[in-house]
């Protein structure tokens, strides 16, 4: 009697643990197939850094080191210039002329972001820069920047405006 | 009630927050509680300049009194109550500063004083939150007045604290109020320009970013900065400068903490002349004249090939000459002194000599206190000044002077020969032709009888026995009389003290086997070697010897570099540790704020040379605080408390008082008449100092 008993609680137990099994098959996918196939990022993952441009092309940073300042890991190094009436870069009096972010150093904790007062840098989406050689980890702003679509052409070149109220 | 002539109370006693304070009569209530640590916010009110109450901060509540009062022109008075933090204060400090704000453009991360504002303290500790103004901003572009000095009408609050600096504190007045109302602007004397001293008082006075600093504009910010205080290498003043640096460069020269005895003192060479040590003509490797082409060879080469040449002219008994720099520090003056009288057996060793100071010692012989500091400028009830324009040529004394006038009432006299802007607060000035000196102290003679102290100031006019007649004839005035031997470069004063002389061996002691002098080295018509460390001789004269061996130290390639045999290139103060003398005797020190590659300091290079001659454990070992050690141990007058070294102060060094028994040729002390815009040879190579329109500059011209 006691073997029967045994049998029927063994088939029982078996029989749901493969009852989860039989509902999780028709449930959608939640891994993702990555590295055969593409990454899938939430909208806030913080990636590698990119300098936005604002709406006539001009570089939204305006060099003022908040982010560099804010960097807990020390890995933002600018570089500021002035802008020029033949060569405007930014919208503001002035601009980074050399933007470098050490990703050997990066913590990807986001201050910078948070920092920046034009939100001119914000975090993409890219995370595969794993590389044999560290020196290739530097990244420039070249690399940072967000190009310029190909059919683009500004609206107006904006002079600084007057903001009004604070 | 009697009338008894009570002495005037020395103390007066109020209450500010419920703490009991007392000061002396006439303190302003504001310093009363800065001294007490109660913060009193203030933008117009500056110590040291003449009170504006323009930017209503510093305002507080006193009993009795119906409304709010200004702190900053408010006098303590004896049971006056005052309180600081009330709601009505907060209240009213909040409303000035939205009422700043409604035109102070909030672009604080393109501004250059972003992080040091003191505008953003004061929003962020005493401000709102919030505006209620919608209106737009008035807007007006930004202006260069002059190579160095950028305006922005934006961002000026109005504080006037660069006008006062400007007029009170530097005696130019280049800078004035134009518009009234809501229009109103700071404006320069030639309209839309500036014709000034270019010394950028009034953009380190600036609370904002009002007024900015070309070189420094867009370089860095203020967080990003290391602040190496050290000394400038210019003039003999010995003004403190704080220099900022980034990457390893030099981007800003100033003296913010007041530290020093200039405070925050500088004038366009201090915050200004540091790029000399970014020139790009700075020479950068050793450099041999091969085939009558200097070509760069290694320091290795280049070292050996000297001693070489120097073992074979000592070996045959050779003539050597050694010409040392005026801005040198003591360490590398006293290193090379000896490694001149112990390495090389000779005392044909000189500097370019700009002041007499030696008869000076000498006159003074018996005398104590006699020699004044930079401090007693400031507090003597009077000074005289014989033949210097001292606001072009020594603009740190001279400031010492005017804020002298303005706080002490001192009087000051001038015996030139020709105007000086100290004329304009003068008790008396007087022109005469040089050589015409006495004459006019003749008729001062009486005048200056009736004062009760007395600080001499004189150039190079005065050497040799009018020393002696001038020693005299203060003597005679029956009233403490101090000196200042003027004298050109930062470290012309060590020279001296470090027996860079031909006669005179460290602190003052006859040297018993005199040498050459510059002079005499120079017209020498067989001299062997001539090794010039830090210093330009040839410029405008000719070496006699066709046969010498011409070894330069430099850090250009200049008129001696072209006649030399091997150059080294040598490192600016900029570069260097050590200490060096004031004009005033002042022993402050220097510290390294860039490195430069290529370059040595001149006190390794004649280590190394010391060594390769086998010399190094004779001479000693080339390091700044070894040879500083034995220069306060051995030099007279250089046992300093070493805490003020430490700590960035000025110790007063504490010369010979005796005889010193030598000939001093005359003809050897020549001042160069640097002017404000020219510094020797290190003014050429600065881009900044050659660029400003008032460059070159005179001398007595105003």
């Amino acid at each position: 009697m006691a073997l029967i008993t045994n049998i029927l609680n063994n088939a029982a137990a078996v029989a749901k643990g493969m009852s989860v099994t039989l509902v999780e098959m028709l449930q959608p996918t939640i891994t993702d197939a990555y590295p055969e196939g593409p990454a899938k990022l939430e909208e806030r993952y913080r990636g590698v850094h990119v300098l936005q441009r604002d709406e006539n092309g001009l570089e939204k940073c305006v060099g003022c080191f908040l982010c560099a300042a804010a960097c807990p890991s020390n890995c933002i190094y600018i570089e500021a210039a002035e802008n020029t009436e033949e060569g405007r870069i930014s919208g503001g009096e002035r601009y980074a002329s050399v933007y470098n972010i050490d990703y050997s150093r990066c913590i990807f904790c986001g201050f910078c972001v948070e920092a920046c007062p034009t939100d001119a840098i914000t975090h993409g989406h890219k995370f595969e820069i794993a590389s044999y050689n560290t020196s290739t980890l530097v990244y420039r702003k070249e690399q940072m920047l967000t190009p310029l679509p190909a059919d683009f052409k500004p609206l107006v070149v904006k002079q600084e405006a007057p903001s009004a109220g604070h | 009630m009697s009338t008894s002539t009570a002495a005037p109370p020395t103390v007066v006693n109020f209450t500010v927050d419920g703490r009991q304070l007392s000061a002396p009569p006439g303190t302003l209530l504001i310093d009363a509680c800065k001294r007490a640590g109660i913060e009193i916010p203030a933008f117009c009110y500056y110590e040291g300049y003449s009170l504006q109450a323009a930017c209503r901060m510093c305002l507080v509540e006193v009993e009795k009194m119906p409304k709010l009062q200004t702190a900053c022109t408010l006098p303590v008075m004896e049971g006056m109550i005052v309180r600081s933090e009330t709601e009505q204060i907060h209240k009213a400090r909040k409303g000035t500063l939205e009422f700043l704000l409604t035109n102070h453009p909030l672009d604080c991360p393109v501004c250059d004083k972003g992080g040091e504002c003191e505008l953003q303290d004061m929003v962020f500790r005493y401000g709102a939150g919030e505006s209620r103004f919608t209106e737009i901003k008035n807007h007006e572009p930004e202006r260069q007045w002059s190579p160095v000095v950028f305006y922005d009408p934006a961002r000026c609050i109005l504080c006037y604290r660069c006008v006062r600096a400007c007029n009170e504190g530097m005696g130019v007045g280049a800078l004035g109020v134009t518009n009234r109302g809501v229009v109103s602007e700071i404006a320069p004397n030639m309209v839309d320009h500036l014709d000034c001293d270019e010394c950028g008082a009034c953009i380190d006075i600036c609370p904002v970013g009002a007024l900015t600093s070309n070189t420094y504009r867009y370089k860095t910010r203020p967080w990003e900065m290391q602040h190496v205080g050290t000394v400038c290498t210019h003039c003999s003043n010995g003004c403190k400068t704080t220099l900022g640096v980034r990457n390893d460069e030099i981007v800003r020269g100033n003296n913010r903490d007041r530290s020093g005895i200039n405070g925050e003192f500088l004038c366009v060479k201090g915050r200004y002349g540091f790029d000399v040590s970014t020139n790009e003509e700075r020479v950068t490797s050793p450099m041999i004249r091969i085939n009558g082409k200097l070509e760069a060879v290694s320091w290795s080469k280049a070292l050996g090939f000297v001693a070489e040449k120097f073992r074979s002219v000592s070996t045959a008994g050779g003539s050597f000459g050694v010409v040392a720099g005026p801005h040198l520090t003591n360490e590398e003056l006293f290193y090379l002194q000896k490694f001149t009288r112990a390495g090389l057996k000779t005392s044909n060793l000189d500097h370019a000599r700009s002041g007499d100071l030696v008869t000076l010692l000498d006159a003074l012989s018996g005398k104590t206190d006699a020699l004044a500091t930079s401090d007693d400028c400031y507090n003597t009830k009077a000074a005289l000044v014989i033949g210097s324009d001292l606001s072009q040529q020594h603009p740190f004394l001279a400031f010492q002077l005017r804020a002298d006038v303005r706080h002490h009432k001192a009087n000051i006299y001038t015996v030139t020969p020709g105007p000086v802007r100290e004329a304009k607060y003068s008790a008396q000035s007087i022109e005469v032709p040089v050589g015409g000196e006495f004459d006019a102290l003749r008729n001062l003679t009486e005048t200056l009888k009736g004062e009760q102290e007395l600080v001499i100031l004189f150039g190079d006019s005065i050497k040799g026995q009018r020393v002696r007649d001038l020693v005299e004839w203060a003597s005679g005035l029956g009233i403490p009389v101090k000196y200042v031997c003027l004298v050109d470069y930062s470290n012309s004063r060590g020279a001296m003290d470090m027996g860079v002389m031909p006669n005179l061996l460290p602190g003052y002691e006859v040297d018993p086997h005199p040498g050459m002098s510059l002079g005499q080295m120079l017209s020498h018509e067989t001299l062997d070697v001539l090794w010039v460390v830090g210093a330009n001789p040839l410029r405008g004269k000719t070496l006699a010897s066709k046969q010498a061996f011409v070894v330069t130290q430099t850090m250009f390639l200049e008129e001696t570099s072209e006649r030399a045999d091997v150059v080294f290139p040598s490192a600016s103060a900029y570069e260097k540790n050590g200490t060096v003398t004031n004009v005033t005797g002042q022993v402050q020190r220097l510290k390294a704020a860039v490195r430069t590659m290529g370059a040595k300091t001149d006190l390794e290079i004649c280590g190394l040379l010391a060594k390769e001659l086998g010399l190094a454990v004779e001479i000693g070992v080339w390091s700044h605080d070894v040879v500083f050690k034995e220069i306060h141990k051995s030099v007279r007058g250089y046992n300093v408390p070493l805490p003020i070294l430490i700590t960035g102060g000025a110790a007063a060094t504490n010369p010979v008082n005796g005889r010193v028994a030598v000939d001093v040729r005359i003809e050897d002390i020549q001042s160069a008449g640097d002017t404000l815009f020219t510094s020797g040879e290190l003014g050429r190579y600065s881009k900044l100092l050659t660029s400003v329109p008032e460059f070159p500059g005179a001398l007595y011209k105003r």
